[in-house]
């Protein structure tokens, strides 16, 4: 007899389901700061004392090895491959392994890049590992629910801007996490304002309310607008250090989402 | 050395398929390999053996098959095997083996890669497929009735 069974499919989603707690981290719109927001709760999560990993999933754009001036080559022993530590927390990207080349590919031969990453990778023993997605809900984001549908440890992080441009991508990446049961921790709103003078604008207003409603969901964390983070970031600073202000919206979040678990 | 990491993948699915069949004993398994997976079947081999024991799988043949790699370019038609492309990849990537030290091209580890380190011998483009060659599955099994 013959079988259809895609063993390294497999294999990741029973690495993944060995993992603490799993938090995804999806936009619908690009450009919203996910991946910051995600290299800023693993590095916040490792310094309050945390093991975690950071899984980069953006296969086309991968950003995260550039955000945490990650340098170095990914090394394979026996047990599989191990992700680069770097400040204190484990990375994997496709960005270490083809750098800034361009990676046209489609369909099922993107999926199988995610199987071979998630399902060579050996993260050890992590309480937490965040994945970040691309935007969008293409292969990355139906590998991701696939792999995941079942799992008790997971739940969802929401990246958005306030903007209205954002809500309508927004309700469909909701929607299609509603209809997979999959756990959504709740909506960070990115760039939601900045500080002028002691006086507080929101460029973009607030987030939809009845989003918020439908979905019965919170905005767990509204972050500022830091006019010094792409400096940071250009300067080999870490993203979550850019301000206090940032510093400290990244440690109640880490709050909130610990405490989603009951911790 | 990821030959025993793709061994504990192949052991581990085929384990839970035949538990999920209900059945007790496997007679032959056939696994086929893409030739860009570059694996040394010794250490394969080696390893599903090491694994298998006390196991459903305990006693099984086993048959590793190499397909061979095969890319069409999408811009200019041509077509070329893994002989030619391995001559062509660029050794500006690379994932270090331990306890060998030996630096291995990414492609030996995700062969999906191909196409961000690869391109097209005749055009250039990156815009080709690789139609064969390149991942790792179970052929063909026979289970005991």
């Amino acid at each position: 007899m013959t079988t259809d069974r895609d063993i390294l499919f497999e294999r990741g989603r029973r690495n993944l389901s060995r993992i603490g707690r799993i938090i995804t981290i999806a936009a619908g719109k690009g450009g919203v700061g996910k991946s910051v927001v995600a290299a800023s709760l693993a590095l916040t999560l490792g310094e309050r004392g945390k093991n975690v990993g950071l899984l980069d999933l953006d296969v086309h754009g991968p950003s995260i090895p550039d955000i945490l001036h990650a340098r170095g080559e990914i090394v394979a022993s026996k047990e599989g491959l191990k992700p680069l530590s770097v400040h204190g927390i484990k990375v994997m990207s496709t960005g270490m392994l083809i750098g800034d080349n361009p990676l046209p590919t489609k369909g099922e031969d993107k999926r199988n890049i995610i199987s071979f990453l998630v399902g060579l990778t050996n993260w050890g023993n992590l309480d937490y590992l965040i994945i970040d997605l691309p935007p969008g809900t293409g292969d990355e984001t139906i590998w991701v629910l696939r792999a995941l549908r079942g799992l008790k440890n997971v739940g969802v992080l929401v990246v958005t801007t306030p903007s209205i441009l954002a809500v309508s991508v927004v309700r469909r990446l909701l929607s299609m996490l509603e209809d997979e049961k999959i756990r959504v921790i709740g909506i960070v709103e990115n760039m939601a304002y900045f500080n002028c003078e002691g006086k507080v604008y929101r460029p973009f207003g607030r987030f939809s309310e009845e989003l918020v409603r439908r979905f019965k969901l919170r905005v767990i964390a509204s972050l500022p607008i830091d006019p010094s983070l792409e400096q940071t970031i250009y300067d080999g600073g870490l993203p979550h250090r850019s301000s206090e202000e940032l510093k400290s919206a990244f440690y109640r979040l880490c709050e909130v989402v610990e405490s989603s678990w009951g911790e | 050395m990821h030959e025993w990491t793709l061994a504990e993948a192949i052991v581990e699915s085929l384990n839970s398929f035949v538990e999920q069949n209900g059945r007790k004993k496997v007679l032959e398994v056939e696994i086929l390999y893409g030739e860009m997976m570059e694996l040394d079947t010794d250490i394969l081999s080696y390893a599903i053996e090491e694994l298998v024991k006390g196991t459903v799988l305990e006693g099984a043949k086993f048959s590793l098959k190499e397909e061979k790699a095969l890319f069409k370019c999408n811009a200019c038609g041509a077509t070329w095997d893994f002989e030619t492309a391995h001559k062509m990849l660029s050794h500006e990537f690379g994932i270090l083996e331990e306890p060998s030290g030996a630096r291995e091209s990414p492609l030996h580890f995700i062969p999906d890669l191909a196409q961000a380190l690869l391109k097209c011998p005749r055009c250039g483009s990156r815009d080709f497929e690789a139609i064969s060659g390149k991942g790792i599955r179970v052929a063909r099994m026979v289970l005991e009735r």
